[in-house]
């Protein structure tokens, strides 16, 4: 073989260039989903309620999952993608992100995660998020298909929503879930700035739990006059009736709770409120307080877990083993990222797997960015696990999702498979060698 | 959750009061990731008196030295964060544009648990670094994270280079808007550095020229007036100080390399550097380096153009890189930040892991001296549970000089060394995540008046 | 010349005016000579005369043993079986220093170059200039045995000079000891200006300091030939360091914190000033470094406050993961405390010469303070030390007091037990030569029986030759105590009472006027019969006067 040391060189470079560029930019992008029929074979599926199995096979036509397992025959005309030595997951859900409310942080025109009052329950996140927002590709390409986006501010911020990160307005992404936020009156310091005496601390906490209490006798009663008059006799009255449907049960409260004293005094007010549907954000002292949030029945969204502990006397992995060791106590424990100052929910695996190296089983934590989030919001019948009949919400990828350096090549949501590519990616391709490079001419 | 309040309750393994010691300690039977001469399976580190020497097979534990025994286990030179803030009772000297006469060194506080935090995520020396308040901002201090500790000034790495921190963009202009001072612009934040560099170059003119003339014999005259804060510029100017620039976009980075290129200034490193990736060439071909956050964006405008393949980028290029933390959380876990270099831009594992030991050893001017396992090389070793850019990377043990400061099965939970004693029992600080950039810390006062403004 | 120096003229309600107006003409002691007969006189730590006499005469003592002559013209206290010791010496405290008022400066233009005076650097001013002789913090220290004290100007960075002063006197100048005792520094920063942080204040200390050399340098050149050089510019901040460069003058820095010492360890071996430390609260782990640098030392007298037992709840054993956890939270607190007793006894073990500081410490805490120190193994000579032969060493004083010798300056402390006794109390404090009488209050038992019902409002009258004045007192219920507030007469504006407690039926109760710079401490003693009280008011020293009062009707 005679070749030019000029060609070996090229395509050695060649080589090299394609490595370096990974699986997803072997072939060439289109910025657009894709819709039809999909055969993913040979691959090692992580249903995640029905086991790992292995050489199978999932078929995805008209947005669902229609076929799972073995043997499966590929249907005429179905897109095939060989997933021989890759894994699919069900796509993972974050339940603590602002994506589509927050664009760019500290630029008040580039944020609507906030409104102003403190009991505004009426306030819809699902209104006001952007489907265009950058962190929506970013995100998903790394197989989390799913956020909850929450309001922030005051006691009652507003109305969360769970969607799906594609689709074009707010209503193609709805995921089928709506919650009232309830931030609960809190008794630690929030941060270094805060530089509140303990009294002050005390204060507020109890200024703002009868402010919560006021509220909520006011809900119960417009519910009461609402449910008499067959919801004529009661005019129009924003606030009372976003917080109806959660006095009513039916839509589910989201309480963030932090600190040990605060989750005790919020299992103690949901108890004597009677509140019907509860969910617990944060929880980042559940472990000190696992067996009553287990007695009480109810479930957690814990997060974020890659973080510092709370006191400076707690053991110093005390936030990373806090989803094991509620999960032991018997807790039903879904893992968000909240990484909101930094965009990062695609880090949302990360967090998981740091509670798999600090104590949880790696079937809990996988369970706990999948199918338990969905079980908590209420989806379970449409994604949380890769089974027939559920939206075809998932991902493929190359080995182990909480591994670093494990890279996924093909996601899809309701059925659509979604370009590879985020403005992350093609800056990646467009710089990796930057023409020019240093001299122009 | 038994064990972490026993651990809590047990009697605490204090390990105060040999700050300056140096140990000695084998490592028996690990993975040794030397990262500078690859990796030998089974093999054997002696530390004698705070410093390696030996790595090998069957080395035989001197008299009294104590074995650990890391068989199955993964050691690895101990993480250096070329960009923290912890350890510092202050950050920000951010009255004024231009404060290189202040320097962290001197607010260091030996009891920060961050400290300890850092050690048992394999972190052994980080880079205490003045904030981004002002264009330039204060000398810095290469510390150990020698925990247990009395002594403030016995975190100082000793004979680690002088560093002192610039700052370009969003927050020097903002401080300058608040204040109505100079700079407001990135335009505003070239000339109050160009404008420093040339008094400086002044004023060692002046200082030269009255030297000279007092060697003449019978001169009498007065000597110019001392300054300090001059006097430090004119040590960067002579390459006494290494420059650590907070920087964001292409441009500014372009901007202070002409200008340390216009008064010889040579040994720069960026930090943060998001959109280092689109200058790489520029920035390699200066002979500069680049500390950058592993996937850190959207926080604010000048982030928002971030990529998480920047480390790669900026490697592929020739730039030696760093990954920081900036934060008392992200030190915690430097081999996982490390680790997203190969997800984004599959770096290998020496390449990874060269971004948090000899990178930012290099970007610190202590090359010789840590960053890398080899003979001669200071003590330094995290010990890791699966290898560090796993996700299931759990350190195990970190010893800074041949000591052992963190030990995750021996240790109390508590590891306070002094305590308030009129801080409320359960006394608490509740924390969401990192959303705020750490290198504005101390600076809050500012912020209060617009606060106050607001409402 | 008056007994006490300093009552205030207070038009405040319930003390009539013509008790105060009284006060104002106060007659002179008929003899500056004073026979302290029968007392156990400790002259030194260590040095003990059994039942001996004390001779006070012109402000000096005058014979110290025993069998000595009583001078006719003597007044004889006779101490039987008491003690006397050197009057206390403060190490640093403000007590006596007038606080400046709070001004509301506009931020400079250029908050990174502010004036100098804005920036906290003024060493050249003098505290002697803020002196304030009726300060009650003088009283207050006296009371604990206190006779002289280093005070320091208010203010961070630089603010100016220190001086030793007499805790008693006529006036400022009579007061002083000595001016320029050092030159005081807190490493703290300016608000909002430049240095606004200890980054800052180090290196202002630097530039300053090394220019001041400079200056001084520069100075001596100008002086020693003029011809053919520059003037130099007078700059009085940079002069204010010169008698510290020629280690003339030690600058005292307030360092409560074991990091503060440390900063001051590091300025000092930078630039090689000699510095004393002072309220130094949490140093135990350094005091090698802190003796190696040979640095004067006061430690703080201050203490964190005890938390006492509560020995229920220990006979539980704990068995919540969470009750354990707290528990071994409240262990490391006590520990910690304990720590804080035991420093004192820590700088003695370790041969450092040491005195105390008042700065921080509530006054009336400073004996039972010292006695944790002892308790924690601080020796009594050593404490007793401390408080006078090591601070007068240290302040450079040792010729005029702090032991009890004939020639020294009369400042002594008379107690009826020995000081460090849990029951002593202070009976005489003599300054200067002039006697302070202390009053000995017994503690009222209340008849643990009676039934009071004190919530309500109370109408009060106070009665004397000189004046009758009425007033309203009322208490509220406030958990298991009592707050209250008196108002009437000529009081603009009701007045919170500060202290309300209630022992069956003895009840007392304090306020606070103030009154210009001055304040007073009001304290009422009565019993309580049914709806009414009967009892006394007492202010300032010895100042009584009777107190009636009647339940008002509820309506």
């Amino acid at each position: 073989m005679k070749t030019t040391m000029k060609n070996t060189k090229s395509i050695y470079g060649i080589f090299v260039a394609l490595i370096c560029l990974g699986v997803m930019f072997a072939e060439a992008q289109s910025p657009k989903a894709k819709n039809g029929t999909f055969a993913l074979t040979n691959a090692t599926i992580e249903t995640v309620t029905r086991g790992t199995i292995a050489n199978g096979t999932v078929i995805i036509s008209n947005g669902k999952i229609t076929a799972v397992g073995t043997n499966i025959q590929v249907p005429a005309g179905a897109e095939v993608i060989n997933c021989n030595g890759q894994k699919i997951y069900p796509g993972m859900i974050d339940t603590g992100s602002k994506i589509g409310l927050l664009e760019i942080g500290q630029i008040p025109q580039a944020t609507d995660e906030r409104e102003s009052g403190d009991i505004i329950p009426q306030m819809r996140a699902l209104t006001a998020i952007n489907p265009n927002a950058t962190a929506i590709p970013v995100t998903r390409i790394a197989g989390v298909t799913t956020t909850l986006t929450l309001p922030e501010g005051g006691l009652l911020p507003g109305t969360a929503a769970l969607v799906n990160l594609h689709g074009y307005t707010p209503d193609q992404m709805y995921a089928g879930f709506e919650g009232v936020v309830l931030n609960f009156p809190n008794t630690g310091r929030r941060g270094f700035g805060d530089r509140r005496t303990e009294d002050e601390l005390k204060k507020a906490s109890e200024k703002a739990l009868a402010t919560l209490n006021d509220a909520w006798d006011k809900a119960i009663q417009y519910h009461k006059l609402d449910s008499a008059t067959g919801g004529k006799g009661v005019g129009y009255y924003p606030e009372m009736q976003a917080m109806v449907p959660v006095i009513r049960g039916e839509r589910a409260l989201l309480i963030e709770v932090n600190m040990q004293k605060d989750i005790q005094a919020a299992l103690k007010w949901v108890k004597d409120k009677k509140v019907k549907k509860v969910v617990f954000m944060g929880v980042s002292e559940g472990w000190r307080e696992a067996e009553n949030i287990a007695k009480a029945n109810i479930p957690v969204l814990a997060g974020p877990v890659i973080a510092i502990p709370n006191r400076d006397y707690d053991r110093y992995d005390a936030q990373y083993a806090n989803p094991g060791i509620m999960r032991k106590a018997g807790v039903k424990v879904a893992i968000r990222s909240n990484e909101d100052g930094n965009g990062n929910y695609r880090n949302l695996p990360y967090h998981a797997g740091f509670a798999v190296a600090y104590g949880m089983t790696k079937e809990d934590a996988l369970k706990a960015i999948t199918i338990v989030p969905a079980e908590i919001l209420g989806v379970s019948d449409k994604m949380g696990s890769i089974e027939v009949g559920k939206s075809a919400n998932l991902f493929v990828c190359d080995g182990d999702i909480f591994e670093t350096k494990t890279q996924v090549s093909h996601v899809f949501i309701e059925g659509w498979k979604m370009p590879m590519q985020s403005r992350q990616t093609l800056l990646y391709e467009e710089f990796l060698k930057r023409e020019p490079g240093l001299n122009k001419n | 959750m038994k064990k972490i309040f026993i651990a809590i309750v047990a009697v605490g393994f204090i390990t105060a009061g040999f700050a300056q010691d140096k140990g000695s300690v084998l490592i028996k039977n690990g993975t040794v990731l030397t990262v500078t001469k690859g990796t030998l399976t089974d093999t054997d580190v002696l530390i004698k008196d705070g410093k390696i020497a030996q790595v090998g097979k069957g080395i035989a534990a001197p008299q009294g030295v104590r074995v650990i025994d890391a068989t199955g286990l993964f050691v690895m030179p101990g993480i250096i964060d070329a960009h923290s803030h912890i350890a510092l009772d202050q950050i920000n000297e951010g009255t004024n544009a231009i404060t290189p006469e202040v320097y962290t060194g001197d607010a260091l506080n030996p009891f920060q648990l961050s400290i300890y935090r850092a050690l048992a995520g394999g972190c052994t020396v980080s880079h205490a670094l003045h904030g981004s308040a002002n264009s330039i901002g204060g000398q810095s201090q290469t510390i150990k994270h020698r925990w247990g500790t009395y002594d403030a000034n016995s975190l100082k790495m000793e004979g680690a280079p002088r560093t002192i921190k610039f700052a370009l963009g969003e927050n020097p202009t903002g401080h300058g808007r608040r204040d109505g001072t100079q700079p407001q612009s990135r335009m505003g934040v070239e000339f109050v550095i160009r404008k420093a560099f040339n008094e400086a170059k002044e004023y060692s003119a002046k200082w030269d020229a009255y030297n000279k003339a007092k060697l003449v014999k019978g001169f009498r005259g007065a000597p110019p007036a001392y300054s300090l804060r001059l006097e430090t510029l004119a040590d960067i100017l002579s390459g006494k100080i290494i420059l650590h620039c907070h920087s964001y976009r292409a441009d500014e980075i372009q901007m202070l390399l002409k200008v340390c290129k216009d008064f010889g200034v040579t040994r720069v490193v960026f930090q943060h550097t998001n959109e280092g990736f689109k200058v790489a060439p520029e920035i390699a071909a200066a002979g500069a380096m680049a500390s950058v956050f592993a996937d850190w964006w959207q926080y604010k405008l000048e982030v928002y153009y971030s990529t998480a393949y920047n480390a790669t980028i900026l490697t592929r290029n020739g730039v030696v890189t760093s990954i920081n933390s900036d934060s008392p959380d992200l030190i915690r876990h430097l081999y996982h930040e490390a680790g997203k270099t190969q997800k984004y831009g599959g770096l290998t594992d020496d390449e990874a892991l060269a971004l948090i030991t000899i990178n930012p050893a290099k970007q610190l001017g202590v090359e010789n001296r840590i960053g890398s396992i080899e003979n001669g090389k200071d003590g330094d070793i995290a010990i890791f549970k699966n290898h560090p850019l796993s996700i299931y990377g759990v350190p195990q043990y970190t010893l800074v000089d041949g000591i052992v400061r963190f030990d995750r099965e021996k240790d109390a939970g508590d590891q306070r060394i002094m305590v308030d004693p009129k801080q409320t029992v359960d006394a608490t600080m509740y924390e969401t995540g990192h959303a705020y950039d750490f290198c504005m810390s101390g600076t809050e006062w500012l912020f209060e008046e617009v606060e106050n403004n607001k409402k | 010349m008056r007994l006490r120096p300093f009552i205030p003229i207070l038009l405040f309600m319930l003390i009539p005016l013509g008790l105060l107006a009284q006060d104002e003409q106060e007659l002179s002691p008929v003899t500056r000579t004073y026979a302290i007969t029968n007392v156990n006189i400790i002259q030194a730590p260590g040095r003990k005369i059994d039942m001996g006499t004390v001779i006070i005469k012109d402000g000096l003592i005058k014979a110290v043993g025993k069998g000595i002559a009583i001078p006719a013209e003597a007044i004889v206290i006779k101490a039987d079986s008491m003690y006397v010791y050197a009057g206390f010496i403060d190490g640093m405290t403000r007590a006596g220093v007038t606080r400046p008022k709070e001004e509301n400066r506009q931020r400079p233009k250029d908050p990174g170059n502010p004036p100098p005076d804005q920036a906290g650097i003024t060493p050249y001013a003098d505290v002697r200039f803020s002196i304030n002789p009726g300060d009650k913090g003088l009283d207050d220290l006296r009371s604990v045995g206190f006779t002289a004290a280093q005070i320091v100007p208010y203010g961070n960075l630089m603010p100016g000079q220190a001086a030793v002063i007499l805790a008693g006197g006529k006036s400022a100048d009579q007061m002083v000891i000595q001016g320029r005792s050092s030159m005081y520094s807190e490493l703290t920063g300016a608000n909002n200006v430049y240095p606004a942080t200890l980054l800052g204040v180090m290196a202002t200390w630097r530039d300053l300091y090394r220019n001041a050399v400079q200056a001084k340098s520069y100075d001596a050149l100008y002086a020693s030939n003029r011809s053919g050089l520059e003037r130099p510019v007078s700059d009085r901040n940079l002069e204010a360091f010169y008698p510290v460069i020629d280690q003339k003058m030690a600058v005292i820095f307030r360092s409560e914190r074991l990091l503060d010492v440390n900063h001051v360890l590091t300025l000092k071996k930078d630039l090689g000033f000699s510095a004393a430390i002072a309220d130094v609260k949490d140093a135990w782990p350094i005091i090698p470094a802190i003796k190696s640098a040979g640095v004067k030392t006061y430690l703080s007298i201050d203490l964190p406050e005890e938390v006492k037992k509560d020995d229920k709840k220990k006979e539980a054993a704990a068995s919540t993961p969470a009750q354990q956890e707290k528990e071994a939270l409240e262990k490391r607190k006590m520990e910690a405390i304990q720590n804080y007793a035991a420093q004192a006894a820590a700088f003695q073990k370790a041969g450092v010469t040491f005195g105390f500081s008042t700065m921080s410490a509530k006054t009336k805490d400073i004996p039972a303070n010292l006695r944790r120190m002892i308790a924690a193994g601080l020796s009594e000579d050593a404490a007793l030390a401390a408080l006078t032969t090591n601070p007068a060493q240290l302040l450079g004083l040792s010729d005029r007091m702090g032991t009890v010798d004939n020639g020294k300056m009369a400042n002594l402390v008379i107690t009826d037990k020995s000081y460090f006794n849990e029951k002593a109390k202070v009976r005489y404090v003599f300054v200067d030569g002039v006697m302070y009488k202390m009053e000995v209050k017994e503690a009222k038992k209340g008849d643990p029986n009676a039934k009071v019902e004190l919530e309500g409002s109370w109408s009060t009258v106070t009665e004397s030759p000189q004046g009758r004045a009425e007033g309203k007192l009322t208490f509220k219920k406030e958990g298991s105590g009592y707050s209250g507030k008196v108002s009437g007469g000529r009081l603009p504006s009701p007045v919170d009472l500060t202290e309300v407690t209630l022992d069956g039926n003895a009840l007392t109760f304090k306020y606070t006027m103030s009154f210009g710079a001055n304040t007073v401490t009001i304290t009422g003693e009565v019993t309580v019969e049914g709806d009414s009280f009967k009892g006394t008011l007492s202010f300032g020293q010895n100042r009584t006067t009777p107190i009636e009062g009647t339940k008002d009707p509820k309506n």
